[in-house]
């Protein structure tokens, strides 16, 4: 279970991006957080697996101290946490394989993942890994040369690859037009049902009717619903969402 | 070009001035203004852009002329102060006005001042003379055919003295016999050899005891070439040449002179010329110092980048104020050209590759490091933070976050930077850097033009090969 | 793709070999010594601190002579009564027997200034015995030694002169800035001429080596391959090694210089142009010459407007390449501040040098500005 208490984080510029949030996930659960850009969804994934130290507050996952870990100890956590981005976040460069593996390094060896050398059995779990998002036939492209879609795919096996046990997906599906969104949820949807709990902001209703368990909305760094997908209709959305909560159903139908 | 500007910024251009924008200032102050300031008429005009470009305008042309101190040209900055008081007024009652005439009158005077300052002449470049040297030039000495030589010598004692031996010199069945065995500075003598091979040119040539040549045929600044008989003799009738004793210790003292007959055959193929050897080494050791000044560079280069990286130095002020210090230096060592530091190279360590070496590596350091730092600031935050996520440790993060993304643009500026430094290595050897470059300098020192032909083909063989590979490597990397 | 591991990792192996070699050969014909480097290291430091000390100001200097009577050996002669205002000299002790020292010090003198003393004998012979500098206060103190040849002669004893440059009148432009000045005028004409000549002449020249123009029929394709190969041939060589030549055929001077750098932006400029003739869009001059509008009016109308910005940004970009050229070329080709550098270097006047590279800095980056500034209004 993962119990966020009391979370707050103001940035060094003076934005308050997370005043005071608190709210437990239970194991298992497909959580969704919405809310404007600029609400703090970005900011509270990242303090989970605290690529951003909150300011006060605490995050325990099984009863363990994310904010208070200490550098090791951080990374042990880390990588039971999976991680998808908005912008795919892949080495442009690199090859989809070397991409993948790279989700494998807090568990590798640190001087042989230096030199780039993996073992068969890493190798194999990234094309298994691979396999499983329909993408083993491109492992030996660039990521760049691949289309938006397939590189979220790539995005997804390297979170696979941590064996983790949650997976934060952030604006997983913004870039992505809406029947690559549903594929690309339907993933995480899987893997949810086989037992990782997950984590995802998202902003467009249907979607989150369709996938949530449950629903966080932020406005201004602030809780302000949570509760059931069922319970948001299209009047609660608007209140999140204010004004431009036309513009965001009109683009997701 | 005129055309896409008035639409770029209407408001500051005369063309938008209508009545929406009245100039503040009648047309008779702006004018008295413009003539006591050039450009103020027009600034107070509310055309502050016209105001200051022809005032830096004015400036410029007035500094020339009066640099160049030439009477004949001060019409301009007058014409251009005139013109100037009455493009003031036209301002003030917002009519149209063009640029034309200062422009042209600038222009004017900055080519004659320029055409006179630079010396132009063309009556200088003398048609005979390039055909002079641009005739050898299409026979680069890079290759001969393959000869043997056959050589054959005998010695004469000049001046006569006591106890003179004879001169006959027997030689790998060759004879050669001179009368009278010895003579004196412009006498006559009979040189007979025979043995040599039939019916061949033969080069004779005078050589003193100090081992200098002199030549026999004209006035002494010919080869003599004659033609052996079926037999292989030949006779010839020379007279001791007038510099034979130039430079001897004591002109009285009687020495041994010979006289060299020598014969060449081709025996099929080519070889490597003597100059052609040297431009090839000289094409080495170039193309090396520009290896060697690369490495370093990048060695040195690739931590002051870090330095010179806007988006990792700005984090305090302490930072903030190296990063503009390291910027500021390498902007300034940027633009000093790498044969201005080679000079104070050659001063430094002597001349030789190494000095040439040097400098190409000071010059390349800043060339590369800002490139580099501007990799650096171009770097995608977003797979750092995506393998920061995954639990890895930093050196894993620098690994497959950060090199996979500066080490193809960091390798295809290097192969351009080296490149740059193949040619600037050619020039860097003027000033006795070695390489191709000294060899040249050398051998127009010498007017060797036909040497001169094969180090251009050198060059430019190398130069295209290596745009040719650059080229390829980059199009694969980026 | 992928290869069989073991020929991959021979390969690998190979090439880094290669690259070892290559690098050992390399180290090896460039004659590196890093030590003979460091141990120059002093001879260095002194010419780069006189770089960076440019020749750009002086004033007139004065020298003003003070004085003192100094008896040897003690009691020869009386001993002089010091003033105690204004530039003065105390010798401690007040005189010296023979083959003794004694110290001598200044006071009040002009501060930071060279100075010279020595020793006017009796009969009037000049010896100078030391130089030193004064501090920020114009004191100085220094050992000097009591020479029996400074020995007082009938009772009249020698003197210790004492030599001060003192700066009168203001600050002036040294000779070796005004140098500069003409020499970088006539630098930035040479760049300003080059550049011109060759845009004249490359730009119809340019027309000959596009290949969407050229490339019909026999002829045409020819002179393209003529016109290319020689733009790219032209191109190679750094416009210093062409200078050697021109300065070879015309004699030293800016003129030569002019010419080897006309000659070699014809030929980058018009592979530049030529490059841009090729890339303007087609569909523009089919629509010209479909109103049946004869080759030349195609061009006026539709291949011009079209590259003129290209042509424009291309010729900036050169003037600032031609700025820095010519900044060097003097040295092989004769003229500009080049010329002026290398032989300021030659004769070891490297205050003089530091003015002429300081120069070159402001310039070049004068230029750079300037063209980037005209380069963000084109576009």
């Amino acid at each position: 279970m993962l119990r966020i208490q009391n979370l707050s984080k103001t940035y060094p510029s003076g934005t308050q991006a997370l005043k005071n949030v608190s709210f437990d996930v239970q194991d298992g659960e497909f959580m969704v957080v919405i809310g404007l850009s600029g609400s703090g969804k970005s900011t509270l994934l990242r303090c989970i697996n605290r690529l951003i130290d909150p300011t006060e507050g605490k995050i325990l996952w099984d009863d363990v101290d994310i904010t208070a870990a200490p550098p090791a100890e951080l990374r042990q956590i880390r990588r039971k946490i999976g991680m998808v981005f908005q912008q795919f976040n892949l080495v442009k460069r690199s090859s989809v394989m070397t991409n993948v593996l790279s989700g494998r390094l807090g568990y590798a060896n640190p001087w042989m993942s230096l030199i780039g050398l993996w073992s068969a059995d890493e190798k194999k779990r990234a094309i298994d890994a691979l396999d499983r998002v329909g993408i083993a036939d491109k492992a030996g492209e660039r990521a760049d040369a691949l289309s938006g879609g397939q590189q979220q795919r790539v995005g997804v096996a390297r979170a696979l690859m941590q064996e983790p046990k949650l997976i934060l997906a952030d604006e997983p599906v913004a870039s992505l037009d809406p029947v690559l969104s549903h594929s690309i949820l339907q993933y995480l949807e899987q893997l949810n049902k086989e037992g990782i709990t997950v984590i995802c902001s998202l902003h467009f209703l249907d979607l989150v009717h369709r996938y949530a368990t449950r629903v966080v909305a932020l406005k201004d760094g602030v809780i302000v619903f949570e509760g059931s997908a069922q319970e948001i209709d299209r009047a609660k959305f608007k209140e999140i969402y204010g004004e431009e909560a036309q513009e965001v159903r009109a683009a997701s139908l | 070009m005129a055309r896409k500007r008035r639409k770029s910024a209407p408001p500051a251009c005369e063309t938008a001035m209508t009545a929406s924008s009245k100039p503040t200032i009648s047309a008779l102050p702006a004018a008295l203004l413009s003539a006591l300031l050039p450009g103020l008429g027009q600034f107070s005009a509310r055309q502050r852009y016209r105001g200051v470009s022809i005032f830096i305008g004015f400036l410029i042309l007035t500094m020339m002329t009066l640099w160049y101190a030439d009477p004949r040209w001060y019409f301009s900055p007058v014409l251009v102060w005139l013109w100037n008081i009455w493009d003031a007024a036209r301002q003030a009652r917002s009519q149209k006005n063009g640029f034309l005439l200062p422009v042209l009158v600038g222009l004017i005077a900055a080519y004659g001042i320029g055409w006179q300052v630079l010396q132009i002449d063309f009556s200088t470049a003398d048609m005979n003379r390039a055909t002079h040297i641009l005739r050898p030039m299409l026979r680069p000495d890079f290759i001969q055919e393959r000869r043997e030589t056959n050589e054959m010598w005998v010695e004469i004692f000049v001046p006569c003295g006591t106890d003179v031996p004879t001169a006959r010199h027997e030689m790998d069945g060759k004879v050669a016999i001179a009368t009278p065995d010895c003579a004196a500075v412009l006498e006559t003598v009979i040189v007979n050899v025979s043995g040599m091979w039939p019916n061949a040119e033969t080069e004779i040539l005078w050589e003193t005891p100090i081992g200098n040549a002199r030549m026999l045929g004209g006035n002494e600044d010919a080869m003599l070439v004659q033609n052996t008989d079926e037999n292989g003799s030949l006779t010839v009738l020379i007279h001791v040449p007038s510099l034979a004793l130039a430079g001897a210790p004591d002109p009285t003292l009687s020495l041994g002179h010979r006289v060299y007959f020598n014969q060449h055959r081709p025996i099929g193929g080519y070889e490597l010329s003597f100059v052609g050897g040297e431009v090839l080494k000289g094409a080495l050791v170039t193309i090396a110092m520009a290896l060697m000044a690369t490495l370093f560079a990048i060695i040195l280069a690739i931590p002051i980048s870090f330095l010179a990286a806007r988006n990792l130095m700005s984090g305090n002020p302490v930072t903030m104020a190296v990063y503009v210090v390291v910027r500021t230096l390498l902007n300034i060592l940027r633009s000093i050209e790498a044969l201005i530091i080679a000079f104070i190279f050659v001063k430094i360590v002597g001349l030789g590759p190494f000095a040439g070496m040097l400098a190409l590596a000071f010059h390349s350091v800043a060339a590369l490091a800002k490139l580099y730092s501007e990799v650096i600031e171009g770097i995608d935050p977003g797979p750092i933070e995506a393998i920061r996520a995954t639990g890895a440790n930093w050196v894993q993060v620098v690994r497959y976050g950060v090199i996979p993304q500066i080490v193809p643009p960091f390798t295809a500026f290097t192969i351009y930077r080296w490149d740059i430094n193949v040619r600037s290595a050619t020039i860097v050897g003027f000033v006795g850097g070695g390489g191709i470059g000294f060899l040249l300098i050398e051998l127009i020192r010498i007017s060797d033009m036909r040497g001169v032909s094969a180090v251009f083909i050198t060059i430019a063989v190398i130069v295209i090969a290596l745009d040719y590979f650059s080229a390829k490597v980059r199009e694969r990397l980026v | 793709m992928r290869r069989p591991t073991v020929l991959r990792i021979t390969l690998n192996i190979l090439l880094l070999a290669l690259l070892a070699v290559v690098l050992g050969v390399s180290w090896n014909v460039t004659e590196i010594d890093f030590p003979g480097l460091i141990s120059n290291l002093p001879n260095g430091e002194k010419i780069i601190k006189e770089v960076l000390s440019p020749d750009l100001f002086t004033r007139d200097f004065e020298t003003a002579t003070i004085e003192i009577p100094f008896a040897i050996p003690c009691g020869s002669a009386p001993d002089p009564i010091p003033p105690s205002s204004g530039p003065r000299l105390i010798a401690t002790p007040a005189c010296a027997d023979e083959k003794t020292s004694f110290t001598l010090e200044g006071f009040d003198l002009s501060p930071n200034a060279e100075i010279v003393i020595r020793w006017q004998f009796p009969d009037g012979r000049i010896l100078t015995a030391t130089r030193t500098t004064t501090d920020a206060d114009g004191h100085f103190s220094t050992s000097v030694d009591a020479k029996p040849i400074a020995s007082a002669v009938d009772g009249v004893p020698s003197q210790l002169q004492v030599d001060t440059n003192v700066s009168v009148g203001n600050l002036k432009t040294s000779q070796a800035l005004q140098d500069v000045t003409r020499e970088m005028f006539v630098t930035i004409f040479m760049a300003l001429l080059s550049t011109t000549i060759a845009t004249i002449i490359a730009a119809p020249l340019s027309f000959l080596a596009a290949s969407n123009i050229m490339r019909r029929g026999v002829v045409g394709t020819t002179i393209y391959y003529i016109f290319r190969s020689f733009f790219n041939l032209m191109r190679s060589y750094d416009p210093l090694v062409m200078a050697t030549v021109f300065a070879f055929w015309l004699g030293y001077g800016p003129f030569a210089g002019m010419l080897a750098l006309t000659v070699v932006t014809i030929a980058s400029l018009g592979k530049l142009f030529s490059e841009a003739i090729e890339s303007i869009d087609a569909g523009s001059i089919e629509a010209v010459t479909a109103t049946g509008a004869p080759r030349l009016h195609t061009v006026v109308y539709s291949v011009i407007p079209q590259i003129v910005p290209d042509f424009i940004s291309f010729i900036i970009y050169h003037w600032d390449i031609n700025v820095r050229i010519s900044t060097i070329i003097g040295y092989v080709g004769g003229g500009g501040i080049g010329y002026y550098l290398s032989q300021r270097i030659n004769t070891f006047a490297y205050h003089q040098a530091g003015t002429a590279i300081l120069a070159i800095v402001i310039v070049v980056w004068a230029m750079d500005f300037l063209s980037a500034e005209i380069r963000k209004r084109l576009t």
